[in-house]
Formats: structure tokens, sequence, C-alpha cells
């Protein structure tokens, strides 16, 4: 991670000098986790490409008011999350649809589609604040402080999104075994 | 229902100072229901890991004009065409000035008249060639001459040696028969005794 940063800073400091090559190959290094983050918060492959594209152009004009080239991620994370809840904005603008949706918890054993099926139903039955807060700390592997960082908020309001979201998931995902009964997600 | 006052979800995602952790880890030996909550979580961590990430389909189409502009400077310097359109340039000046700035060429020498060099070619060729056919035919005519008389000496050697080896069987033939003579004329001194007595 370590070795990751500092050639991050160096390819920053190139594309600051304006080598676009350098940035090149910065997009190349991030392309895949932004576009996942943005994919499963925004539950659309075209439309998280088009994110991600946006994203990547804006940290690239913006690139000289990075004042921490160390802090590249969160930063970067930061423009991906106001692009994809401008996104969310226009398309629901008045409440998480998903969130509406009555959800079943499993209570069978389930082959790896299935579970797949399953998680990405639970995902996206989440708010987007929920959703994203669990994908940034379970699929990202952020720290607290980055994602708060990253979410322009206070690490509390950041604990509060992700514990909330991990006690709906849990519900879904493992709930509590009944006497007897059938075992929960995937054992 | 868990004990609210232990952050369970803080000790599962790693987000904890060793001290709470060991003070949650006391707690969960002794604490049947966190112990149970604990487990859920990790079902669904494990449950919300086994999506995969996706692979982005296309990749993110890399940025060609340059938005950060590099100083007026660095442009300038940057390699590029307009180095090669000012060396072009320059190399093209050189070239108009050496050919401006050179000194008017010597007069051409006069034409060269070939059928009489190829003429004069020609003769000494000749004369070349007939002197080394002379001086071939002399070497081999004094090869042969002096192999000639090494053969006639040799022969002569082998006559002379002849004649002495006959002239030897001759002496000897003659020695011989004198002393054939020689023992004829005892026997017939003998004889000749005999009658008369």
């Amino acid at each position: 991670m370590i070795f990751r940063e500092v050639e991050d800073r160096d390819l920053i400091s190139r594309a600051r000098r304006g080598d676009v090559e350098g940035y090149n190959l910065l997009v190349s290094r991030w392309e895949k986790r932004v576009y996942n983050y943005l994919l499963r918060l925004v539950g659309d492959r075209e439309d998280a490409l088009d994110l991600a594209q946006e994203v990547f152009l804006k940290a690239y004009q913006n690139l000289g008011r990075l004042e921490d080239a160390g802090r590249f991620a969160p930063w970067l994370f930061r423009i991906a999350h106001n692009e994809a809840f401008s996104m969310l904005r226009r398309r629901r603008p008045e409440s998480e649809a998903g969130a509406e949706q009555p959800q079943q918890t499993l209570s069978y054993r389930l082959y790896p589609v299935e579970m797949n099926l399953a998680v990405d139903r639970a995902l996206n039955s989440l708010p987007a604040e929920q959703r994203e807060a669990v994908i940034l700390k379970i699929y990202q592997g952020f720290k607290f402080e980055e994602m708060a960082e990253a979410l322009d908020c206070p690490v509390s309001t950041v604990k509060s999104r992700l514990y909330a979201a991990l006690d709906r998931l849990k519900e879904l995902l493992a709930p509590v075994r009944s006497p007897g009964g059938p075992t929960a997600a995937g054992e | 229902m868990s004990c609210a006052r232990f952050d369970l979800k803080g000790y599962l995602l790693g987000e904890l100072e060793q001290p709470e952790r060991a003070g949650i880890e006391a707690h969960l030996a002794a604490c049947a229901a966190c112990r149970e909550e604990l487990e859920r979580l990790r079902l669904t961590q494990a449950a919300l890991l086994t999506l995969r990430e996706e692979e982005i389909p296309k990749r993110i189409a890399f940025v060609s004009d340059p938005v950060i502009r590099p100083p007026w400077w660095r442009a300038w310097l940057a390699p590029g065409p307009r180095w090669g359109f000012a060396s072009a340039l320059v190399l093209a000046l050189a070239i108009l000035a050496h050919g401006w700035l050179q000194p008017a060429p010597p007069a051409p020498p006069p034409a060269l008249d070939t059928a009489a060099l190829e003429q004069r070619i020609s003769a000494e060729l000749e004369r070349r060639l007939q002197a080394a056919v002379r001086n071939a035919a002399a070497e081999a005519e004094a090869r042969h001459q002096a192999r000639l008389r090494e053969a006639v000496a040799a022969l002569r050697q082998e006559l002379d040696f002849q004649r002495k080896a006959d002239l030897l069987t001759v002496e000897e033939n003659f020695n011989v028969l004198k002393k054939r003579m020689n023992v004829l004329q005892i026997h017939l001194a003998a004889n000749l005794e005999g009658v008369a007595r």
C-alpha cells in the first residue's frame, strides 16, 4: 500500500506537470475500483461507466487543487460520491425506491448465483448513503477517517450509517436461527 | 440481544485499538448473546464478500488534451514537431549559405583523348606480354639445359663405372687363365720328364 501511494504520488506529480500519459497510468490503477464503487451504488453498468469517465475527467481538471497527494484515494472517491449522488438525485428525487421494497430474509441454503442475487437485493434495499458506507468499508477497505474524508462528513456519521446498514443486512442475510429450522446465508 | 456498550461491529471491521479489542474478547468469552451477534455479523460480512468485483467493460477514455497547461517555457522546450521543423530550417539555411559563400570552382580539365589512351595501353600491354613470354621461355630453356646436363653427367658416371667393372672382370678372367696355363705347363713338363726317362 505504501509502494502504491509512492507511485501514485509520482504519477500525480507527472500529471500536474502536464504529462497526460502519467495521468493515464494513474487512471488505469484506479478505474476498476471506482467503477465497482459506482456500479454497486447506482446499480447500472452503463451509468457506472459514464460516471467513472466523468469522475476521472473532473479529477484531472482539479488535480491542481489536491493539496496532499497521499490523500488521493479519499479525494478521488469524494468526486465519485458527488457524481453518483447527483445521478441518484436526478433519477429518484423523492425517495429511495429500493428501500421501500419488502425484502425476504434468507432462510434456505443458497447456490453462489442465488447468493449473489440475494446480496445484491439486500444492498439495493438500503438507502443510498448506507449502501455507500457498506461499499466503501466492506468492498473498498477504507478506514473510517478516509470514509469521512471522501463523504465530507464526521466519522460519527459514517459509523452511524454503516452500523445501521449492517444491522439491516444482518436481518436479511443472517437471520436468527429458529430452533430446528433452516440455516442462514449459505451455510 | 447483545450488550450495547461493546462495539462488536467496530471489532469485526478492525477499527478498534488494542485495549478495546482485549476488553471485547474478554467479554465474548463470558457472553453467549454477544458471541451469537458477532457470528451473525461475520456471516453477513461473508455473504457480502461473495459479490466479486467486475472488470470494467471499457477502459476509461484517456485524456488527450492538456487540461492542465504546462508553463510556456516547458511547452516550448518539449520535444515535438516544432523542434523537427526548426532543425530542418537550420539545415536548409546552412546548405544555402554554404552554396552561396563557396569560391568559384577551378576550370575543368581538358577533354580526354580516349582513343590515344587506349592505343597506349594496348601497346604497353603488348610489350609487357612479350617480355613475360620471353622470360618464361628463357627460364624454361635454362631449366631444360640444366636437366640435360645432369642426365649426361649421370650417364657418363654410370658408363665409367661399368667400364671399370668390365676391366676388373677381364683382369680376373686373365689371371684365372694364366693360372691354368701355368698348371698345364707344369703337367706338360712333368709328362715330358717321364717320357725322357
